[in-house]
C-alpha cells in the first residue's frame, strides 16, 4: 500500500508493482501449489485400474491355488492342473528368449558397430516398424510362414518362433543403444590401444553394456510372456510338456483364452484366472527385477563421466 | 588454457552422447573379409528387415492384390452378398483410437509433470514403476476385467448420468438403442485404450523432461518462475520432440490393440449415431471374422487388404514417432 | 553383479532341466505308450470334447476352442487330426475329409424381459425380423398376436420398448444355426445362410462366447440372445430371471392378423429327441448322401425339413411337433495318412477314438444317454446316424 505520510509523499512507482506482483504473485504461487495437488493424484488414475485389476484376477485365482494345483502334471483338461501349462511355458520363453537375444544381441551390435550409417538407420527403423506392428499380424504371419510354408504344423516351434520374432526388436533396440552410447572416449581408447572388434566388443563393451542389455532381455520377456494372439495362431495347446519340438505345446495365455468363455465352475474358467494370475505375477517380478538392474546401471555410469 | 577458477559448465550441459553420431572415432565403417563375420553381423542385423518385408509380402500375397474398388471403402459390410465395405472399421479404429491418444496424452502428462516435477524423488521411484506395470498386463485380462468388472459400471453408473446431465452436448444424448445398460461401446472402449496407451506416452514423456538439463530448470526458478511456469514455458518445450513421439507411438499402440477391445466395443458393423453407440475397429474385426472367412477367398483377401490399412497405418505412425526421438539416450525407452 | 547373474543362469537352467525330466516321468502314465491326438474347432463342442478326453484311456487327445471354420480349415490342411465343426463341410470330399456325427446339440432363444412369467412363444420370422432391424418394439403385433392372453396384456404393458438383439461377437457355431434357422424361415433374410459370424448385422450388439452372451443378456433390459443348450444352467443362474423362449416351428400357417404358429414348442430332451428322430429315421445316407446341417422342427401342418449345407431344404416326414433349432456336430478326419499329423498310428487311433465316442461317450450301459451328454445337455445319436457312421469310419484307410 502507498504510504500516506501527509501532502508530500511520493508516489512509488514501485508500490503499484508491489502491488501487482503481490496479487499476480498469489495467483501464481496458488496455480502452482494447486497443481501440485492435483497432478499428483493423476497416478491414482493410472494406479487404480490396475489394482482393480489385480485385485480381481487374485480373489478369482488365489482360492483355488495350492501346492498340488500347481506341480500337478495330470490332464489339465479334466483337473485343475498347473504343471504341464507351467513348464511348458518356461520352455517357450526359455526357447524363445533365447533366440531373440542371439538374434537381436548380434544384430544390435552390429548394427552399432559394424553396419555403415545408412543401412542402419534403415534396420534401426526396421526394428522400431516390428516392435510397433499389431501382434494379430505377426501372429498371422507365423502362421504362414511357420505352420504352413515351412510345413512345421501347429507345434511348440513355431509358437516358439514367432514368439522369438516378436521380441527380438526390443532386444535389438537396446543392444543398439547400449553399445551406441558407450562413451566416446573410452571406444576411441580401445580402438587406439590396437583392439579388434571382437576383443572391443567382449572386453570393453559388453560389461559397459551388459546391464542395460539385460534389463532390455527382461523387458522382452515381460512382453512376451503376455502375448496372446501369435500363440493361438500358431500352436495346439497339449496335454504334455513336449518332448520334441513339434509336438503340441500349451502356453499359459491359451488357457485365458479357451477358458474364460466356459461356464462358471467349469475346470478351463478356474485354470483361466489362474493363469492370468500367474501371468501377472511373473510380469510384476520381471518389472521389478527391471528396475532394480536399471537402477544399479544408473549409478555405474555415472562412474564413467568423472 | 589459461588457469581459470571458474568450473568450464558447458561440460555439463552436454547430454549424453548421441548414439552412433557420424563423427564417433574407430573404425565404424568396417571391411571384413572374412565370411565368418557376415553370419554373425550381418544377417542377425537385417533379420527385423526381412520379417517386416515378410509380413507384407504374406499379406500382399494372401489379398491377391483384388481390386475391391471404391466399394471397399464403402459403408456396406455383408459376407454374405460379398459386399466389403470397410469404412465402419477404420472410422471406429479411429473413433476410439483419437480420444483414448487425447485422454492418455493429458493424464500421461499430467503425471510426467508430478512425477518429475512435484512429487520428492523417493516417492515417484515408488510410483513411476506402477505405471510401467500397466503396459505388462496382457490384453486378454485387460478384456475379461473390462468385461466383467468396468462394463457394468459404465453401463449402470457412468452412461446413464452423461445423458442426463450432458445431454445438451451434441452426441451425449442418449436414444431408444444405446446406451444400454450392458456398457459395451464407445465410451468403454476408449477407457481400455487409455488405460493400455498411458504406460507409454507417460513413459516417453517423464524421459523427455527428464533429459532436460538441469541448469534450464535452476535459471528458470532462478528468475523468479513457479515451478509450473518452467514446466510450461521451458521443459515442455524443451522436450517437445519427446512429447511428438509419445503422441505418436501411443497412437500405434491403440490402434494396434485388438483382443481387449473386441471383448468390449459391441462388434457391430455400423457408424455410431451417439458417443455411447457400439461399432468396430479394424484390429479387432480382423481378429474376430478370421474364422468365418476361411471358406470365403474374396473374404479372406478383404481382410488381408484391411490387415494391409491397418499395417500402413501404424508403419507411418511409428516412423515419425520414432524419428522424433532418435536423438535421445534412454535406457528405457528401448523397453517399449 | 556378474556372479550374480551367472549363477542365476546356472540354477534357471537346472530347474529347467530337472523340471522337465521329473514332469516327463510323472506325466500321465500312458503317455510313453500312447499316442497323441490332436482337436481343434467348434467351441459348442469343446466342453463335450474335454471330457470325453478325460474319459478315454486309448489316446491322449488335447482339445482347443478356435471354431468351427479353423476346425474345418485345419483338418482340410492335415494340421490337427480331428477337426470340430458345427456344419457339415460340403467340400469335405475334395480334400480327403469325412464328416462324422458325434452329438446332437440344440439352441434356445433366451430374453430378458422380467416380470414376465412364463415362456414367450417366438418363431423363426419374429427373430430373424428381429435381428434384421425389422421389428424393433416388443409390443410389435407380430409378437403379440403369437403369445397367449395373459402374455398378450403383459407385453402390451411394456408400451414399445425397443428390443436389443445380441449376437456373438465371435465366429461360432451358435451363430451359424442361428443364421440358418433365420435363413429358412424368412425370405428376405440379407445375411446369408449359415455363416459363423453376423458381422453385418447392424441391429445386433456382439458379445463374446456364450458365457458372454449370457451376461450381456442379464445386463441389458429388454434384450434378446441365442445362446447353445450347454450353458442353460448358467442362464437359469443369472440374478435377472432370463427365461428361454418356445420357438415356433418353420411351417407356421399364416391368418390375417400375423403369424401364427399351430405350436410353440419349449426345448425339453423329449422334443430335441422327437425332432432329431424323426428328421433322420428313415433316412437312406448311403444313397442320399444328404448333407444335413440343421434339423428344423415340423408342425401337425407340414412336415420336418432338414436344411442342407448348400442351402437347399428336403421335406422328409409329417410329425407332431418337435423343437425347431437342432443341429448335429459334425468331427472331420482325414480317409488316409497325410502329412506328419495324420500319421497312419494317429488316424488309427482317431477312428478307434470316434467308434468310442459313438457308442459308449453316447450311450450309457442300460440304454440311457451317457453322462458325457447330460451334462452338457446334449442328446444321443439316433441308431440310423450311428450306423451310417460307422459304415463312413469303415471307409478310412489308415
Amino acid at each position: 500500500m502507498a504510504t500516506n505520510e501527509g501532502p508530500n509523499e511520493r508516489i512509488d512507482p514501485a508500490d503499484d508493482l508491489r502491488r501487482g506482483e503481490t496479487w499476480g504473485l498469489r495467483w501464481r504461487t496458488g496455480f502452482d501449489r494447486w497443481m501440485g495437488l492435483l497432478l499428483p493424484l493423476l497416478f491414482a488414475v493410472a494406479i487404480l485400474p490396475i489394482a482393480d485389476l489385480v485385485y480381481f484376477i487374485s480373489a478369482k485365482a488365489v482360492p483355488t491355488l495350492s501346492w498340488h494345483v500347481v506341480t500337478s502334471y495330470s490332464d489339465y483338461q479334466a483337473h485343475d492342473t498347473l504343471g504341464v501349462p507351467l513348464m511348458t511355458t518356461f520352455l517357450f520363453m526359455a526357447l524363445a528368449t533365447s533366440i531373440a537375444v542371439v538374434l537381436g544381441l548380434f544384430g544390435g551390435i552390429a548394427a552399432a558397430e559394424f553396419l555403415p550409417e545408412r543401412a542402419a538407420g534403415w534396420v534401426r527403423m526396421s526394428a522400431n516398424l516390428l516392435a510397433g506392428m499389431p501382434s494379430v499380424i505377426v501372429g498371422y504371419f507365423g502362421y504362414f510362414a511357420f505352420v504352413l510354408y515351412f510345413g512345421w504344423g501347429l507345434s511348440f516351434i513355431a509358437g516358439v518362433f514367432t514368439l522369438a520374432f516378436f521380441m527380438t526388436p526390443y532386444v535389438y533396440r537396446t543392444a543398439d543403444l547400449a553399445f551406441s552410447s558407450i562413451p566416446r572416449p573410452i571406444r576411441e581408447a580401445a580402438y587406439g590401444s590396437g583392439a579388434k572388434p571382437v576383443q572391443y566388443i567382449l572386453r570393453v563393451g559388453a560389461p559397459i553394456a551388459f546391464p542395460q542389455i539385460l534389463t532390455g532381455v527382461f523387458l522382452a520377456m515381460a512382453i512376451g510372456v503376455g502375448e496372446t494372439a501369435p500363440i493361438i495362431l500358431t500352436t495346439q495347446p497339449g496335454l504334455l510338456v513336449p518332448s520334441t519340438v513339434f509336438q503340441p505345446a500349451v502356453f499359459m495365455t491359451y488357457l485365458i483364452w479357451t477358458g474364460f468363455s466356459q461356464p462358471a465352475g467349469s475346470v478351463a474358467l478356474t485354470l483361466a484366472y489362474q493363469a492370468a494370475f500367474f501371468i501377472i505375477v511373473v510380469v510384476l517380478a520381471l518389472n521389478i527385477v527391471v528396475r532394480v538392474v536399471a537402477g544399479r546401471f544408473r549409478k555405474r555410469l555415472q562412474g564413467l563421466y568423472q | 588454457m589459461s588457469p581459470n577458477p571458474v568450473r568450464d559448465v558447458s561440460a555439463d550441459r552436454e547430454p549424453l552422447p548421441a548414439p552412433s553420431s557420424p563423427t564417433t572415432a574407430g573404425p565404424k565403417r568396417l571391411r571384413f573379409r572374412q565370411p565368418v563375420w557376415w553370419l554373425f553381423a550381418y544377417i542377425p542385423a537385417v533379420v527385423p528387415a526381412a520379417i517386416v518385408i515378410a509380413i507384407a509380402a504374406t499379406l500382399l500375397e494372401a489379398s491377391h492384390l483384388h481390386n475391391f474398388g471404391a466399394a471397399f471403402f464403402g459403408l456396406t459390410f455383408n459376407s454374405s452378398t460379398n459386399q466389403f465395405g470397410m469404412l465402419v472399421f477404420i472410422v471406429g479404429s479411429l473413433l476410439t483410437a483419437i480420444p483414448a491418444l487425447l485422454l492418455s496424452m493429458g493424464i500421461g502428462l499430467g503425471i510426467a509433470i508430478a512425477s518429475t516435477t512435484y512429487l520428492p524423488r523417493y516417492l515417484a521411484r515408488i510410483l513411476d514403476p506402477f505405471v510401467d506395470l500397466l503396459a505388462g498386463i496382457p490384453s486378454v485380462v485387460y478384456g475379461i476385467w473390462a468385461f466383467v468388472v468396468v462394463a457394468p459400471i459404465f453401463g449402470l453408473v457412468l452412461n446413464p448420468w452423461a445423458v442426463e446431465h450432458l445431454s445438451f452436448v451434441p452426441g451425449f444424448a442418449g436414444n431408444s438403442l444405446s446406451p444400454t445398460t450392458a456398457g459395451y461401446g464407445l465410451p468403454i472402449s476408449i477407457f481400455v485404450l487409455t488405460l493400455m496407451a498411458l504406460p507409454i506416452t507417460t513413459l516417453l514423456i517423464r524421459d523427455a523432461l527428464q533429459s532436460i538439463p538441469k541448469d534450464l530448470w535452476e535459471s528458470g526458478l532462478a528468475l523468479g518462475a513457479t515451478r509450473w511456469e518452467v514446466v510450461r514455458r521451458v521443459s515442455l518445450r524443451q522436450g517437445s520432440r519427446g512429447i511428438w513421439s509419445a503422441a505418436f507411438l501411443g497412437f500405434g499402440r491403440a490402434m494396434g490393440e485388438t483382443v481387449a477391445v473386441a471383448m468390449v466395443i459391441g462388434s457391430t458393423a455400423k457408424l455410431p449415431t451417439n458417443v455411447y453407440d457400439v461399432t468396430y475397429t479394424m484390429a479387432s474385426f480382423m481378429f474376430e471374422t478370421l474364422d468365418a472367412a476361411y471358406g470365403n477367398s474374396l473374404y479372406l483377401s478383404a481382410l488381408a487388404e484391411l490387415a494391409l490399412v491397418l499395417l500402413a497405418i501404424t508403419f507411418a505412425v511409428n516412423l515419425v514417432g520414432r524419428r522424433l526421438v532418435a536423438h535421445i539416450y534412454a535406457e528405457q525407452v528401448a523397453g517399449l | 553383479m556378474g556372479v550374480a547373474v551367472a549363477l542365476a543362469i546356472v540354477l534357471l537352467l537346472v530347474g529347467l532341466g530337472g523340471g522337465y525330466v521329473w514332469g516327463n516321468s510323472t506325466a500321465k502314465s500312458s503317455s510313453t505308450s500312447s499316442v497323441q491326438l490332436t482337436e481343434t474347432g467348434s467351441s459348442l463342442l469343446y466342453p463335450l470334447m474335454t471330457s470325453w478326453a478325460a474319459a478315454y484311456t486309448g489316446a491322449t487327445i488335447s482339445a482347443a476352442s478356435t471354431g468351427s471354420g479353423t476346425g474345418q480349415s485345419d483338418a482340410e490342411t492335415g494340421l490337427v487330426n480331428i477337426g470340430a465343426s458345427d456344419g457339415y463341410l460340403t467340400t469335405a470330399a475334395a480334400n480327403n475329409l469325412i464328416n462324422v456325427p458325434v452329438a446332437i446339440s440344440a439352441q434356445l432363444v433366451y430374453y430378458n424381459l422380467p416380470g414376465l412369467t412364463g415362456h414367450l412363444n417366438l418363431n423363426g420370422t419374429m427373430l430373424a425380423e428381429i435381428y434384421n432391424g425389422t421389428i424393433t418394439t416388443w409390443n410389435d403385433p407380430l409378437i403379440l398376436n403369437a403369445q397367449n392372453a395373459s402374455l398378450k396384456t403383459a407385453l402390451n404393458g411394456l408400451a414399445s420398448e425397443t428390443i436389443h438383439p445380441i449376437k456373438r461377437a465371435d465366429s461360432s457355431g451358435d451363430t451359424f444355426l442361428f443364421t440358418s434357422f433365420c435363413y429358412e424361415s424368412w425370405a428376405k433374410w440379407p445375411f446369408g445362410y449359415g455363416t459363423s459370424n453376423l458381422t453385418g448385422d447392424t441391429a445386433a450388439t456382439g458379445a463374446t462366447g456364450n458365457s458372454g452372451m449370457v451376461s450381456a443378456l442379464n445386463s441389458t433390459a429388454n434384450s434378446v440372445a441365442y445362446v447353445g443348450i450347454s450353458y442353460e444352467a448358467s442362464a437359469g443362474a443369472e440374478p435377472n430371471h432370463l427365461q428361454y423362449a418356445a420357438l415356433g416351428d418353420n411351417n407356421a400357417s399364416t391368418t390375417a392378423g400375423g403369424i401364427v404358429a399351430a405350436n410353440y414348442i419349449l426345448p425339453t430332451s423329449t422334443t430335441i429327441s422327437q425332432d432329431a428322430n424323426l428328421g433322420l429315421n428313415g433316412l437312406n445316407f448311403t444313397a442320399d448322401q444328404l448333407e444335413i446341417s440343421l434339423i428344423l422342427g415340423g408342425s401337425s401342418a407340414g412336415p420336418v425339413t432338414l436344411s442342407l449345407g448348400g442351402g437347399g431344404s428336403m421335406p422328409t416326414l409329417a410329425s407332431p411337433a418337435p423343437y425347431p433349432i437342432v443341429n448335429l456336430e459334425y468331427m472331420l478326419i482325414k480317409t488316409a495318412p497325410t502329412g506328419s499329423v495324420v500319421t497312419s498310428t494317429a488316424l488309427a487311433a482317431t477312428v478307434a477314438f470316434l467308434q468310442w465316442a459313438i457308442s459308449i461317450g453316447n450311450w450309457a450301459s442300460g440304454g440311457t444317454e451317457s453322462t458325457f451328454l447330460s451334462a452338457v445337455h446334449f442328446i444321443p445319436l439316433t441308431p440310423a446316424v450311428a450306423g451310417y457312421d460307422m459304415q463312413e469310419l469303415a471307409t478310412v484307410q489308415p
